[in-house]
Protein backbone atom coordinates (compact mmCIF):
# COMPACT_ATOMS: atom_id res chain seq x y z
CA UNK A 1 0.00 0.00 0.00
CA UNK A 2 2.81 2.43 1.16
CA UNK A 3 4.75 4.38 -1.29
CA UNK A 4 8.13 2.35 -2.46
CA UNK A 5 10.65 3.73 1.09
CA UNK A 6 13.22 2.18 3.34
CA UNK A 7 12.43 -1.79 4.40
CA UNK A 8 11.15 -2.05 7.71
CA UNK A 9 12.80 -4.58 10.07
CA UNK A 10 11.26 -4.91 13.26
CA UNK A 11 13.38 -6.54 16.16
CA UNK A 12 11.82 -7.94 18.80
CA UNK A 13 12.09 -10.18 22.28
CA UNK A 14 12.23 -10.28 26.30
CA UNK A 15 13.98 -7.65 28.43
CA UNK A 16 17.52 -7.74 28.66
CA UNK A 17 17.98 -10.00 25.49
CA UNK A 18 20.20 -7.77 23.54
CA UNK A 19 18.16 -5.94 21.19
CA UNK A 20 19.92 -2.58 21.62
CA UNK A 21 23.32 -4.32 21.73
CA UNK A 22 22.06 -6.13 18.51
CA UNK A 23 21.41 -2.80 17.13
CA UNK A 24 24.54 -0.96 18.10
CA UNK A 25 26.81 -4.25 16.30
CA UNK A 26 24.17 -3.91 13.08
CA UNK A 27 24.72 -0.43 12.53
CA UNK A 28 28.52 -0.29 11.28
CA UNK A 29 28.42 -4.11 9.93
CA UNK A 30 25.10 -2.47 7.72
CA UNK A 31 27.23 0.55 6.97
CA UNK A 32 29.69 -1.51 5.80
CA UNK A 33 27.24 -3.18 3.42
CA UNK A 34 26.69 0.66 2.26
CA UNK A 35 23.14 0.51 3.41
CA UNK A 36 21.63 3.91 4.41
CA UNK A 37 20.17 3.37 7.81
CA UNK A 38 17.81 4.76 10.49
CA UNK A 39 16.38 3.31 13.86
CA UNK A 40 13.23 3.62 15.60
CA UNK A 41 13.24 2.73 18.92
CA UNK A 42 9.86 1.98 21.04
CA UNK A 43 11.61 2.26 24.63
CA UNK A 44 8.99 1.26 27.68
CA UNK A 45 9.19 3.76 30.50
CA UNK A 46 11.98 6.31 29.29
CA UNK A 47 13.68 7.47 25.90
CA UNK A 48 16.88 5.13 27.33
CA UNK A 49 17.43 3.32 24.43
CA UNK A 50 17.50 6.30 22.00
CA UNK A 51 19.64 8.21 24.38
CA UNK A 52 21.81 5.37 24.41
CA UNK A 53 21.96 4.92 20.40
CA UNK A 54 22.48 8.64 20.33
CA UNK A 55 25.60 8.52 22.69
CA UNK A 56 27.37 5.45 20.40
CA UNK A 57 27.70 8.14 17.16
CA UNK A 58 27.26 5.48 15.20
CA UNK A 59 24.26 7.08 13.42
CA UNK A 60 23.25 10.88 13.28
CA UNK A 61 20.78 11.62 16.12
CA UNK A 62 18.31 12.71 13.75
CA UNK A 63 18.01 9.10 12.48
CA UNK A 64 17.23 7.59 15.52
CA UNK A 65 13.88 8.41 16.72
CA UNK A 66 11.86 7.44 20.00
CA UNK A 67 7.87 6.28 20.08
CA UNK A 68 6.40 6.07 23.12
CA UNK A 69 4.40 2.73 23.75
CA UNK A 70 2.10 3.91 26.53
CA UNK A 71 2.70 0.74 28.91
CA UNK A 72 2.25 -1.31 25.79
CA UNK A 73 5.08 -2.80 23.76
CA UNK A 74 2.87 -5.24 22.02
CA UNK A 75 0.34 -2.63 21.20
CA UNK A 76 2.48 -0.26 19.34
CA UNK A 77 4.23 -3.01 17.19
CA UNK A 78 0.51 -5.16 16.22
CA UNK A 79 -2.73 -4.00 16.76
CA UNK A 80 -2.01 -0.20 16.31
CA UNK A 81 1.41 0.71 14.81
CA UNK A 82 0.02 3.78 13.41
CA UNK A 83 2.68 5.90 15.59
CA UNK A 84 5.38 3.44 14.29
CA UNK A 85 4.27 3.99 11.03
CA UNK A 86 4.33 7.66 11.17
CA UNK A 87 8.15 7.36 12.67
CA UNK A 88 9.54 5.45 9.77
CA UNK A 89 6.96 7.61 7.12
CA UNK A 90 8.58 10.82 8.39
CA UNK A 91 12.48 8.86 8.43
CA UNK A 92 11.12 7.81 4.78
CA UNK A 93 10.18 12.05 3.97
CA UNK A 94 13.61 13.66 5.72
CA UNK A 95 16.22 10.74 4.37
CA UNK A 96 15.02 9.87 0.36
CA UNK A 97 18.11 7.81 0.30
CA UNK A 98 17.27 5.59 3.44
CA UNK A 99 17.50 1.72 2.73
CA UNK A 100 16.46 0.22 5.94
CA UNK A 101 14.52 1.31 9.03
CA UNK A 102 15.23 -1.09 12.30
CA UNK A 103 12.64 -0.92 14.51
CA UNK A 104 13.54 -2.04 17.99
CA UNK A 105 10.62 -2.93 20.09
CA UNK A 106 9.92 -2.54 23.66
CA UNK A 107 11.29 -5.26 25.82
CA UNK A 108 8.17 -7.58 25.92
CA UNK A 109 7.18 -11.42 26.27
CA UNK A 110 7.49 -14.37 24.24
CA UNK A 111 3.98 -13.79 22.89
CA UNK A 112 4.78 -10.96 20.84
CA UNK A 113 4.88 -10.14 16.82
CA UNK A 114 4.69 -7.44 14.40
CA UNK A 115 2.37 -6.18 12.32
CA UNK A 116 3.27 -7.03 8.43
CA UNK A 117 1.53 -3.58 7.69
CA UNK A 118 4.94 -2.30 10.01
CA UNK A 119 7.60 -4.63 9.14
CA UNK A 120 8.75 -6.36 5.80
CA UNK A 121 10.85 -8.91 8.14
CA UNK A 122 11.06 -9.32 12.01
CA UNK A 123 13.43 -11.10 14.08
CA UNK A 124 12.89 -12.24 17.47
CA UNK A 125 16.16 -12.02 20.08
CA UNK A 126 16.37 -14.43 23.18
CA UNK A 127 18.97 -15.02 25.10
CA UNK A 128 21.02 -18.21 26.69
CA UNK A 129 20.58 -16.78 30.52
CA UNK A 130 16.89 -16.78 29.69
CA UNK A 131 16.80 -20.44 29.63
CA UNK A 132 17.16 -23.33 27.35
CA UNK A 133 13.59 -24.04 27.75
CA UNK A 134 12.56 -21.10 25.54
CA UNK A 135 12.07 -22.33 22.61
CA UNK A 136 10.58 -25.42 23.19
CA UNK A 137 7.63 -23.21 25.06
CA UNK A 138 7.10 -22.45 21.46
CA UNK A 139 6.02 -18.53 21.89
CA UNK A 140 4.59 -16.66 18.40
CA UNK A 141 7.81 -15.09 18.66
CA UNK A 142 9.97 -16.90 18.99
CA UNK A 143 7.83 -19.50 16.01
CA UNK A 144 6.78 -16.86 13.36
CA UNK A 145 9.47 -14.46 13.38
CA UNK A 146 11.31 -14.68 10.21
CA UNK A 147 14.66 -14.93 11.95
CA UNK A 148 15.53 -16.42 15.22
CA UNK A 149 18.00 -15.06 16.79
CA UNK A 150 20.12 -16.73 19.87
CA UNK A 151 22.04 -14.07 21.67
CA UNK A 152 24.78 -14.10 24.70
CA UNK A 153 26.38 -17.37 23.77
CA UNK A 154 29.02 -16.30 25.63
CA UNK A 155 27.15 -17.11 28.55
CA UNK A 156 25.77 -20.58 27.90
CA UNK A 157 28.65 -22.39 30.07
CA UNK A 158 28.00 -19.79 32.88
CA UNK A 159 23.97 -20.84 33.06
CA UNK A 160 24.81 -23.87 32.49
CA UNK A 161 23.11 -23.95 28.59
CA UNK A 162 24.07 -26.58 26.11
CA UNK A 163 24.04 -24.51 22.78
CA UNK A 164 23.53 -27.16 20.33
CA UNK A 165 20.55 -28.96 21.77
CA UNK A 166 19.10 -25.49 22.08
CA UNK A 167 19.61 -24.45 18.59
CA UNK A 168 18.12 -27.91 17.44
CA UNK A 169 14.74 -27.55 19.62
CA UNK A 170 14.55 -23.86 18.41
CA UNK A 171 15.12 -24.85 14.81
CA UNK A 172 12.30 -28.05 14.88
CA UNK A 173 10.46 -25.50 16.87
CA UNK A 174 10.42 -23.19 13.86
CA UNK A 175 10.11 -25.95 11.30
CA UNK A 176 13.67 -25.46 9.83
CA UNK A 177 13.37 -21.61 9.20
CA UNK A 178 16.26 -19.71 10.05
CA UNK A 179 18.15 -19.32 13.81
CA UNK A 180 21.64 -17.84 14.43
CA UNK A 181 23.63 -17.20 17.38
CA UNK A 182 25.48 -14.49 18.66
CA UNK A 183 27.40 -12.55 21.27
CA UNK A 184 27.35 -8.60 20.65
CA UNK A 185 29.64 -8.14 23.21
CA UNK A 186 32.11 -9.84 21.15
CA UNK A 187 30.62 -8.92 17.96
CA UNK A 188 30.98 -12.57 16.57
CA UNK A 189 27.52 -13.85 14.43
CA UNK A 190 26.86 -10.15 13.39
CA UNK A 191 27.83 -10.75 10.25
CA UNK A 192 25.99 -13.50 9.34
CA UNK A 193 22.82 -11.40 10.68
CA UNK A 194 23.22 -8.76 8.52
CA UNK A 195 23.62 -10.92 5.66
CA UNK A 196 20.35 -12.16 6.28
CA UNK A 197 18.29 -9.00 6.98
CA UNK A 198 20.12 -7.52 3.25
CA UNK A 199 19.67 -11.02 1.29
CA UNK A 200 15.73 -10.77 2.85
CA UNK A 201 14.68 -7.10 2.61
CA UNK A 202 17.66 -5.25 -0.17
CA UNK A 203 17.89 -7.61 -2.47
CA UNK A 204 21.88 -7.72 -2.08
CA UNK A 205 23.60 -10.69 -2.62
CA UNK A 206 24.82 -11.84 1.01
CA UNK B 1 -27.47 5.60 7.17
CA UNK B 2 -30.23 3.94 9.53
CA UNK B 3 -30.15 4.38 13.22
CA UNK B 4 -28.51 0.43 13.33
CA UNK B 5 -25.96 1.00 10.78
CA UNK B 6 -25.17 4.58 12.61
CA UNK B 7 -24.43 2.94 15.52
CA UNK B 8 -22.70 0.10 14.91
CA UNK B 9 -20.27 2.26 12.16
CA UNK B 10 -19.89 4.56 15.69
CA UNK B 11 -18.91 1.18 17.53
CA UNK B 12 -16.19 0.78 14.96
CA UNK B 13 -14.59 3.92 15.09
CA UNK B 14 -14.98 5.20 18.55
CA UNK B 15 -13.79 1.69 20.01
CA UNK B 16 -10.56 1.91 21.83
CA UNK B 17 -8.80 -0.73 19.60
CA UNK B 18 -9.42 1.07 16.39
CA UNK B 19 -6.05 1.93 15.41
CA UNK B 20 -5.19 6.01 15.90
CA UNK B 21 -2.35 5.46 17.74
CA UNK B 22 -4.50 7.28 20.93
CA UNK B 23 -3.10 4.32 23.84
CA UNK B 24 0.51 6.44 23.47
CA UNK B 25 -1.27 9.19 25.42
CA UNK B 26 -2.12 10.33 28.67
CA UNK B 27 -2.73 14.12 28.18
CA UNK B 28 -0.79 15.30 31.05
CA UNK B 29 -2.31 12.30 32.98
CA UNK B 30 0.61 10.62 33.59
CA UNK B 31 2.62 13.90 35.20
CA UNK B 32 -0.28 14.69 37.32
CA UNK B 33 0.09 10.91 38.91
CA UNK B 34 4.09 11.23 39.92
CA UNK B 35 3.19 14.58 41.06
CA UNK B 36 0.91 13.03 43.64
CA UNK B 37 -1.33 15.32 42.93
CA UNK B 38 -4.45 13.20 41.92
CA UNK B 39 -5.43 9.62 43.87
CA UNK B 40 -7.95 6.74 42.73
CA UNK B 41 -11.39 8.63 44.63
CA UNK B 42 -10.38 11.71 42.86
CA UNK B 43 -10.13 10.61 38.98
CA UNK B 44 -13.69 10.90 38.83
CA UNK B 45 -13.40 14.45 39.26
CA UNK B 46 -10.36 14.98 36.91
CA UNK B 47 -12.27 12.99 34.33
CA UNK B 48 -15.71 15.19 34.70
CA UNK B 49 -13.46 18.12 34.51
CA UNK B 50 -11.42 17.66 31.47
CA UNK B 51 -14.40 16.54 29.35
CA UNK B 52 -16.06 19.89 30.87
CA UNK B 53 -13.79 22.39 30.61
CA UNK B 54 -11.68 21.40 27.63
CA UNK B 55 -13.31 19.04 24.92
CA UNK B 56 -16.34 20.33 25.64
CA UNK B 57 -15.16 24.18 25.22
CA UNK B 58 -12.57 23.51 22.73
CA UNK B 59 -12.27 20.09 21.33
CA UNK B 60 -15.60 19.67 20.27
CA UNK B 61 -16.24 23.23 18.52
CA UNK B 62 -12.64 22.52 16.33
CA UNK B 63 -14.07 19.09 15.66
CA UNK B 64 -17.92 20.16 15.16
CA UNK B 65 -16.52 22.94 12.67
CA UNK B 66 -14.72 20.45 10.67
CA UNK B 67 -16.59 17.99 10.68
CA UNK B 68 -19.33 20.55 9.38
CA UNK B 69 -16.39 21.78 6.64
CA UNK B 70 -14.92 18.59 5.98
CA UNK B 71 -15.01 19.58 2.48
CA UNK B 72 -14.32 23.19 2.00
CA UNK B 73 -9.84 22.56 2.64
CA UNK B 74 -9.39 26.52 3.11
CA UNK B 75 -11.80 26.42 6.34
CA UNK B 76 -9.99 23.21 7.52
CA UNK B 77 -6.97 24.99 7.24
CA UNK B 78 -8.11 28.07 9.24
CA UNK B 79 -9.40 25.37 11.89
CA UNK B 80 -5.79 24.13 12.21
CA UNK B 81 -4.34 26.94 12.63
CA UNK B 82 -6.42 27.52 15.63
CA UNK B 83 -6.69 24.17 16.71
CA UNK B 84 -2.43 24.72 17.06
CA UNK B 85 -3.33 28.53 18.76
CA UNK B 86 -5.13 26.77 21.58
CA UNK B 87 -2.96 24.08 22.13
CA UNK B 88 -0.54 26.27 24.43
CA UNK B 89 1.30 23.74 25.87
CA UNK B 90 3.68 22.02 23.85
CA UNK B 91 3.87 18.52 24.91
CA UNK B 92 0.11 18.71 24.30
CA UNK B 93 0.25 20.62 20.88
CA UNK B 94 2.55 17.74 19.93
CA UNK B 95 0.48 15.22 21.14
CA UNK B 96 -2.67 16.94 19.10
CA UNK B 97 -0.53 16.72 16.10
CA UNK B 98 1.01 13.47 16.52
CA UNK B 99 -2.18 11.59 17.34
CA UNK B 100 -3.62 13.66 14.39
CA UNK B 101 -1.48 12.38 11.91
CA UNK B 102 -1.86 9.03 13.24
CA UNK B 103 -5.12 8.79 12.92
CA UNK B 104 -5.30 10.28 9.41
CA UNK B 105 -2.75 7.70 8.71
CA UNK B 106 -4.65 4.87 9.42
CA UNK B 107 -8.39 6.39 7.08
CA UNK B 108 -5.60 6.98 4.25
CA UNK B 109 -5.12 3.70 4.27
CA UNK B 110 -8.76 2.79 4.48
CA UNK B 111 -9.64 4.78 1.60
CA UNK B 112 -11.60 7.49 3.85
CA UNK B 113 -13.42 10.12 1.47
CA UNK B 114 -11.36 13.70 2.71
CA UNK B 115 -8.09 12.17 4.84
CA UNK B 116 -6.01 12.77 1.34
CA UNK B 117 -6.84 16.38 0.54
CA UNK B 118 -6.04 17.30 4.17
CA UNK B 119 -3.12 14.89 4.03
CA UNK B 120 -1.54 16.42 0.74
CA UNK B 121 -1.83 19.80 3.11
CA UNK B 122 0.36 18.48 5.54
CA UNK B 123 2.83 17.28 3.54
CA UNK B 124 2.80 20.27 1.66
CA UNK B 125 2.94 22.48 4.51
CA UNK B 126 -0.13 24.56 4.83
CA UNK B 127 -1.25 22.29 7.91
CA UNK B 128 -0.16 20.39 11.11
CA UNK B 129 -3.01 17.83 10.79
CA UNK B 130 -4.15 18.70 14.92
CA UNK B 131 -6.49 15.92 15.92
CA UNK B 132 -9.81 17.71 16.76
CA UNK B 133 -9.72 19.09 13.07
CA UNK B 134 -8.44 15.40 11.93
CA UNK B 135 -10.92 13.81 13.79
CA UNK B 136 -13.81 15.92 11.96
CA UNK B 137 -12.91 15.33 8.72
CA UNK B 138 -12.70 11.55 9.01
CA UNK B 139 -15.99 11.25 11.07
CA UNK B 140 -17.40 13.25 8.13
CA UNK B 141 -16.16 11.16 5.83
CA UNK B 142 -17.48 7.06 6.80
CA UNK B 143 -20.97 9.19 7.13
CA UNK B 144 -21.48 10.00 10.97
CA UNK B 145 -23.66 12.94 11.35
CA UNK B 146 -21.84 15.49 13.36
CA UNK B 147 -23.62 14.47 16.84
CA UNK B 148 -22.57 10.91 16.28
CA UNK B 149 -18.87 12.31 15.31
CA UNK B 150 -18.80 13.91 18.97
CA UNK B 151 -19.88 11.21 20.90
CA UNK B 152 -17.43 9.06 19.10
CA UNK B 153 -14.72 11.97 19.99
CA UNK B 154 -16.34 12.31 23.67
CA UNK B 155 -16.07 8.92 23.92
CA UNK B 156 -12.70 7.95 22.88
CA UNK B 157 -11.05 11.00 24.65
CA UNK B 158 -12.73 9.81 28.16
CA UNK B 159 -11.83 6.29 27.51
CA UNK B 160 -8.59 6.95 26.78
CA UNK B 161 -8.11 8.80 29.97
CA UNK B 162 -8.96 5.99 31.76
CA UNK B 163 -6.98 3.00 30.31
CA UNK B 164 -3.97 5.38 30.55
CA UNK B 165 -5.23 5.77 34.32
CA UNK B 166 -5.31 1.81 34.59
CA UNK B 167 -2.43 1.34 32.86
CA UNK B 168 -0.64 3.76 35.48
CA UNK B 169 -1.83 2.32 38.20
CA UNK B 170 -4.15 4.71 39.35
CA UNK B 171 -7.24 2.67 38.87
CA UNK B 172 -9.15 -0.28 38.40
CA UNK B 173 -10.60 -1.53 35.41
CA UNK B 174 -14.06 -1.32 37.76
CA UNK B 175 -13.30 2.15 38.83
CA UNK B 176 -12.98 2.79 34.71
CA UNK B 177 -16.00 1.62 34.06
CA UNK B 178 -18.20 3.95 37.06
CA UNK B 179 -16.14 6.83 35.48
CA UNK B 180 -17.15 6.43 32.33
CA UNK B 181 -20.81 5.83 33.77
CA UNK B 182 -20.90 8.65 35.86
CA UNK B 183 -19.25 11.22 33.07
CA UNK B 184 -21.85 9.97 30.58
CA UNK B 185 -25.18 12.28 31.03
CA UNK B 186 -22.54 15.02 31.39
CA UNK B 187 -21.54 14.08 27.84
CA UNK B 188 -24.87 13.90 26.55
CA UNK B 189 -25.94 17.11 27.50
CA UNK B 190 -23.12 19.00 26.49
CA UNK B 191 -23.14 17.31 23.00
CA UNK B 192 -26.84 18.20 22.36
CA UNK B 193 -25.97 22.22 23.49
CA UNK B 194 -26.03 24.66 20.94
CA UNK B 195 -22.32 24.55 18.71
CA UNK B 196 -20.25 28.06 20.00
CA UNK B 197 -18.73 30.16 17.24
CA UNK B 198 -14.37 29.45 16.76
CA UNK B 199 -14.43 33.25 18.70
CA UNK B 200 -16.05 31.60 22.14
CA UNK B 201 -13.88 28.63 22.39
CA UNK B 202 -12.04 28.42 25.73
CA UNK B 203 -10.08 26.28 28.15
CA UNK B 204 -9.69 25.82 31.55
CA UNK B 205 -7.56 23.13 33.00
CA UNK B 206 -4.55 24.75 34.51
CA UNK B 207 -3.00 21.61 37.42
CA UNK B 208 -3.64 19.40 34.35
CA UNK B 209 -1.61 21.70 31.85
CA UNK B 210 1.14 22.50 33.90
CA UNK B 211 1.32 18.56 34.54
CA UNK B 212 1.85 18.67 31.01
CA UNK B 213 4.29 20.63 30.65
CA UNK B 214 6.69 18.92 33.20
CA UNK B 215 6.24 15.97 31.04
CA UNK B 216 9.30 16.38 29.37
CA UNK B 217 11.29 16.26 32.85
CA UNK B 218 10.12 13.39 34.19
CA UNK B 219 12.33 10.76 34.99
CA UNK B 220 9.53 7.74 34.51
CA UNK B 221 7.90 8.12 30.63
CA UNK B 222 5.66 5.83 29.65
CA UNK B 223 3.54 8.04 27.73
CA UNK B 224 3.96 10.36 24.94
CA UNK B 225 2.51 13.41 26.86
N1 LIG C 1 27.63 -11.38 27.90
C1 LIG C 1 26.84 -10.79 27.00
N2 LIG C 1 26.07 -9.74 27.39
C2 LIG C 1 25.30 -9.15 26.47
C3 LIG C 1 25.23 -9.59 25.12
N3 LIG C 1 24.33 -8.82 24.45
C4 LIG C 1 23.87 -7.92 25.34
N4 LIG C 1 24.45 -8.12 26.55
C5 LIG C 1 24.19 -7.38 27.79
O1 LIG C 1 22.84 -7.61 28.18
C6 LIG C 1 22.26 -6.46 28.78
C7 LIG C 1 20.97 -6.08 28.06
O2 LIG C 1 21.28 -5.73 26.72
P1 LIG C 1 20.38 -4.73 25.88
O3 LIG C 1 20.97 -4.63 24.54
O4 LIG C 1 20.14 -3.48 26.65
O5 LIG C 1 19.04 -5.57 25.86
P2 LIG C 1 17.61 -5.13 25.23
O6 LIG C 1 17.00 -6.37 24.72
O7 LIG C 1 17.79 -4.00 24.32
O8 LIG C 1 16.86 -4.65 26.55
P3 LIG C 1 15.44 -3.87 26.64
O9 LIG C 1 15.40 -2.90 25.51
O10 LIG C 1 15.48 -3.21 27.98
O11 LIG C 1 14.41 -4.94 26.55
C8 LIG C 1 23.32 -5.37 28.68
O12 LIG C 1 23.98 -5.29 29.92
C9 LIG C 1 24.24 -5.86 27.60
O13 LIG C 1 25.57 -5.40 27.73
C10 LIG C 1 26.05 -10.72 24.75
O14 LIG C 1 26.04 -11.19 23.61
N5 LIG C 1 26.83 -11.28 25.73
MG1 LIG D 1 16.76 -2.16 24.25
Amino acid sequence: MRKIGAARIGIGGPVGSGKTALVERLIPALHKRGVDLAVITNDLVTHEDAERLRRTNLLAPERILAVEAGACPHTVIREDPTLNMEAADSLDRDFPDLDLILIESGGDNLASTFSLDLVDYWLFVIDVAGGDDIPRKRGPGVIQSDLLVINKVDLAPYVGVTLAPMIREASAARAGRPVLCTNCRANEGIDAVADALCAAVLYQAA
Amino acid sequence: MNDLSGLLTALQFGDGQFPGGGFAFSWGLESLIADGQITRTGFGGFLAGQMRHRWAKCDRVIIAHAHAAAGDLSRLLALDDLADAWATVETMRAGSRRAGLALLGTHLRLGTPGAQPLKNAIDGGKAQGHLPVVQGVVLAGIGLDGPSALAVSAYGMAQSFCTAAIRLGLISHLDAQRSLADVRPDLARIIAEPMPDTDDIQSFTPLADIAAMRHMDQTQRLFSN
